[in-house]
């Protein structure tokens, strides 16, 4: 419904009122217009820009020349590193799950009718929209071998004879790196499911124990399934954090040791600005964007649905 | 259903808090007297606690040089947000002509994330001549799609008739903005504010592509940077570490509901 036919003043004058409804139609244009700008510049021409220089032989400085499908050539069959770096990059995106069960347990400790509930949930929830290079500090000094706290606890318990090299080993570091991650994600996982609890209507668990319904079976059938769009938007976030988690791995480990904490963030950015192979790491790109897409149009299949949605217009 | 026994309930709760502060504890405890670095075991408490470590900190690095730089940057991108934002917010509140066709664009952008552009963004924004400087930094997070968002469904809730009635007084659409619905839209406007600040402030992958000078840095860069060249070696790094920290943990606390509600509503950034 247009505005401008609406409008309280549109009396016979069809010309007037043409005129009116252009000029309306260009302030709403000038109102998008510095949004639109940004978009433009910074998502929808890079975007493209990425997608064909991933199809060409370019460096700066240099003219560019086609390369047809070299890149991609390169990244699937010659380039051991990219097919590190993707593994590491599910094998974060696993763990989301886990943090997201923890965080349900959590959600439904802080939702009881407890004493000081609120500070538990500030402490919590504290760590998440802190500077994740300062984080990343933090968790460094944790886990390090010789003075961090993780190897005082375990050797002063007897858990270990000598103290465990966390970021400086294969074994150890990437689960390092997701742990720190999962102690700053907790929180926000913990807020969206508490919210979501927070919305189920409470007659509904007086009606079930009336009934005779045990507490797992009132978790089982009306928790769960009612929190099933707030674990959704967990899974969702959890996702787009593990295929945009820079920050901490970049500062923990450096993408070390020898590439164990290698993801595709951090090789994109090192094949691009430390080696400045843009154009190869464009190729990246265009595949780590596609498996964004496929997992997340997959999980929303699982889901059933637009859960997805953010704004249903 | 107060039949359960409580203590179970707060005797995990405490567990986890303590999870969740210790680190805070352990990096505070380094910062005021650095003791651990080089003797084990580690003491739980500080011996001789003092400060030195934070005038070290003034010392070492331009640290107000780099506070102001993320000052300047997070206040860009806080005014972009909250006017860019708000207009575009408007704008999806009316019907014309290609609407559709924005609204496309806004969800589909929201699905790329910043992290699969950043190529083309940077070689762009050296185009623009704009590399190493303030508006370079904050140019790419001025408006954000789900911030333009909960603007509009801000403006969706204030009835159509009080939008006519200041028309037919005669103000003109940029006033109707600025003075009917902004105030009405608090809510909106914080969590914008809230949103484009955590996000600028934080930011560390545009930043480090970006910054070519040193009196350019921001904050975290300047603080990987501290790491990179001093590694573990001082308890400077852990006061330096502490006095970014703080600013963050004070102005949660102080507005956290407000923290909290944006940073749900903003849940999925693209």
């Amino acid at each position: 419904m247009s505005a401008a036919a609406t409008h309280p003043e549109a009396p016979g004058r069809p010309r007037l009122l043409a005129r009116k409804r252009v000029r309306q139609t260009m302030l709403v244009w000038c109102f998008l217009l510095p949004s639109l700008a940004i978009f433009l510049i910074y998502r929808v021409i890079p975007l493209g820009w990425n997608f064909v220089l991933s199809f060409q032989d370019w460096s700066p400085m240099r003219p560019a020349r086609w390369a047809g499908l070299d890149h991609y050539e390169e990244m699937f069959f010659h380039d051991e590193v990219f097919w590190t770096a993707c593994w590491n990059t599910l094998i974060f995106m696993a763990s989301a799950p886990l943090a997201i069960a923890m965080a349900l347990g959590l959600a439904l400790l802080v939702n009881a009718d407890i004493r000081g509930r609120d500070v538990y949930r500030t402490i919590i929830f504290i760590s998440y929209p802190l500077m994740t290079v300062a984080v990343a500090i933090i968790w460094r000094w944790m886990f390090d071998e010789r003075v961090g706290l993780i190897n005082y606890v375990a050797r002063e318990a007897g858990l270990v004879d000598r103290p465990i090299p966390f970021l400086n080993s294969f074994t150890w570091a990437l689960p390092s790196v997701i742990a720190a991650n999962i102690w700053q994600m907790l929180g926000f996982y913990m807020i969206i499911l508490l919210t979501g609890l927070q919305n189920i209507p409470q007659n509904l668990y007086e009606a079930a124990a009336i009934d005779g319904a045990a507490a797992r079976h009132r978790f089982r059938r009306i928790t769960l399934p009612l929190l099933k769009p707030s674990l959704f938007l967990c899974f969702v976030i959890g996702m787009l954090n593990s295929f945009t988690s820079f920050d901490l791995v970049y500062v923990m480990t450096g993408g070390g040791p020898a590439r164990a904490t290698e993801l595709l963030v951090t090789y994109i950015y090192k094949l691009s600005f430390v080696q400045t192979k843009f154009d190869y790491a464009a190729a990246v790109t265009v595949f780590f964007f596609v498996l964004l897409i496929v997992v997340a149009w997959g999980a929303n299949r699982l889901s059933g649905g637009n859960a997805g949605a953010v704004e249903a217009d | 259903m107060h039949r359960y026994p409580r203590w179970p309930i707060h005797l995990t709760l405490l567990g986890v808090s303590f999870v969740m502060l210790v680190p805070f504890y352990w990096v505070l405890k380094t910062s005021v007297s650095g003791e651990n670095i080089f003797a084990y075991p580690p003491s739980v408490i500080p011996k001789n606690p003092h400060l030195f470590y934070y005038v070290d900190v003034w010392y070492y690095i331009p640290f107000a040089r780099y506070f102001l730089n993320s000052v300047i940057v997070s206040f860009l991108c806080v005014a972009a947000n909250v006017v860019f934002n708000a207009m575009a917010g408007y704008a999806l509140t009316r019907g014309f002509a290609g609407k559709s066709l924005v609204l496309m664009l806004f969800l589909s952008c929201m699905m790329v994330p910043f992290q699969a552009t950043i190529i083309p963004a940077y070689l762009m924004t050296g185009r623009l001549g704009l590399l190493d400087s303030h508006l370079g930094l904050a140019l790419p997070q001025m408006s954000t799609i789900v911030c333009i968002f909960v603007f509009k469904a801000s403006f969706d809730a204030v009835p159509r008739s009080l939008i006519d009635a200041a028309k037919i007084d005669g103000l003109s659409e940029w006033r109707i903005v600025w003075r009917v619905m902004m105030p009405l839209a608090k809510a909106a406007i914080a969590t914008n504010v809230i949103l484009g600040f955590i996000w600028s402030w934080n930011n560390f992958l545009w930043p480090l592509i970006v910054t070519r000078s040193a009196d350019m840095q921001t904050l975290p860069l300047g603080l990987a940077r501290f790491l990179s060249y001093q590694e573990d070696t001082t308890g400077a790094l852990y006061a330096f570490c502490i006095m970014v920290l703080a600013p963050g943990i004070l102005l949660f606390l102080l507005a956290q509901k407000e923290f909290i509600r944006g940073l749900t509503s903003g849940a999925t950034k693209g």
